[in-house]
């Protein structure tokens, strides 16, 4: 039996042969009994399937919306909030990092040409002594001239009443200039050093506040939006 | 039910639509799995695979047969499944009997409608058939299942498995031949009507 003859006698079978295929077939299952015997051999196993049970589905195979990853249709001004929220908590880490980080970079020593600008910050704490020292020398200089005014000859012949003034103001301006004197020489030790000044915050707090703000409102309408979006999609 | 203005719903993402296909279709589909995959549970997950992929690829769906569109869909979750299952062979569990003896054919597949006997006799030639059409080649068995099972016509299942009509042709005698022949097994366990038509043509 040729594999044609089987697709011819299966098709036939299922009535998908042309009128005139079929009628050739037809004349040749008068003469030819072996095509007779496979096409009932065809027709049996046909049969057989088509005896099989349709069994009913086990359940239903309806879908969810969780099963297709569909989400609730949500507001239009969503994106809005998605956006600020977004930008919102982003620029707050942004301020954060850069107040906490800009002092750090401040302390920085200088190295090289590569030093960056953290460096002017160090170059200025670092003027600061530098600037104290000849305020400490100059008291000294300036406490003796004091005394060395003119005022005692100016009032040399002035009224008793003016030498107490004198003799009162003259033993300040010695313990002034003594103190000063000392402070000069303790200048050396570095526990005498002057603190340096707090370097102000880059951002003010305040936005910061005003952003974490944002930011915290925006999460919380949107996660209103996305409930009510979800109630009224059940 | 209005096939077309579900569907067209159903494309716009309308969930409820394509549950109505769903429910309209599920049976069918289910007994095509069962028939490529032999398993029910195997067969319900290909189902609900393939409704779940039909779902989310119907905008690719262009008219012709929606059932023969389907048919596609979990022709290829079938495949898929037992592309899986050949990468990880199980051992299906059985119930067993009072002498801790396999069952095959589990009480709570029985019909209450028919007698014990009946029932046995319907499990039995169903258990044959399935024996048959699982030694049957994949590509033969999806054809035979699709057109003898599932009544399609050649154009439908040509679209369905994307074959040219002559290949199916050419499958589909073949597979039923096969069936013929591992049936011929068989015969004590067919339908008394297939017994005389075959005691008739043997005299």
């Amino acid at each position: 039996m040729k594999p044609r003859d089987i697709e011819l006698l299966s098709a036939y079978l299922d009535g998908q042969l042309s009128s005139s295929d079929s009628a050739r077939l037809e004349s040749r299952l008068k003469t030819e009994p072996e095509l007779v015997s496979v096409m009932d051999d065809l027709r049996t196993a046909r049969g057989y399937l088509r005896q099989l049970p349709k069994r009913r589905a086990p359940r239903n195979f309806t879908l969810t919306r969780k099963m297709v990853g569909q989400n609730p249709p949500l507001p239009r001004t969503y994106p809005v909030f998605r956006f600020t929220t977004a930008i919102a908590t982003l620029l707050f880490f942004l301020t954060y990092g850069l107040n906490v980080l800009a002092p750090r970079f401040a302390s920085q020593p200088v190295y090289g040409m590569g030093g960056g600008g953290g460096g002017d910050v160090e170059l200025y704490s670092a003027e600061a002594p530098a600037m104290a020292e000849p305020a400490a020398t100059e008291a000294p200089a300036e406490a003796p001239s004091v005394e060395m005014v003119p005022a005692p000859t100016m009032q040399a012949e002035s009224t008793p009443a003016a030498d107490t003034t004198r003799e009162m103001e003259t033993p300040v301006a010695k313990e002034g200039a003594e103190e000063a004197a000392g402070s000069a020489l303790t200048q050396d030790q570095p526990q005498a050093l002057p603190e340096p000044q707090p370097i102000p915050p880059l951002v003010p707090v305040l936005w910061q506040y005003i952003l974490l703000g944002v930011a915290f409102l925006g999460a919380v309408l949107m996660a209103v939006m996305r409930r009510a979006s979800a109630r009224r999609w059940k | 039910m209005n096939e077309q203005a579900l569907i067209q719903d159903a494309q716009s993402g309308n969930l409820d639509a394509f549950n109505t296909l769903v429910l309209h279709y599920q049976d069918s589909v289910f007994n095509t799995a069962l028939r490529i995959l032999g398993d029910d549970d195997l067969a319900a997950d290909a189902t609900q695979e393939a409704f779940i992929s039909a779902f989310k690829s119907i905008a690719s769906y262009r008219g012709g047969s929606f059932k023969a569109w389907l048919m596609r869909t979990v022709t290829n979750a079938c495949y898929d499944e037992l592309r899986r299952q050949k990468r990880r062979p199980t051992t299906p569990l059985e119930p067993d009997t009072d002498d801790g003896e396999e069952m095959d054919s589990p009480r709570w597949l029985a019909d209450p409608n028919m007698t014990p006997d009946q029932q046995a006799e319907a499990d039995e030639l169903e258990h044959a058939i399935q024996h048959c059409l699982d030694n049957l080649p994949l590509e033969f068995k999806t054809v035979v299942v699709m057109a003898d099972i599932q009544g399609m016509d050649y154009t439908e299942v040509a679209s369905s498995i994307r074959v040219p009509l002559g290949t199916i042709k050419s499958r589909l005698a073949r597979a039923r031949l096969r069936l013929r022949e591992c049936l011929a097994g068989f015969e004590e366990l067919l339908p008394s009507s297939f017994r005389l038509e075959v005691e008739g043509r043997a005299q």
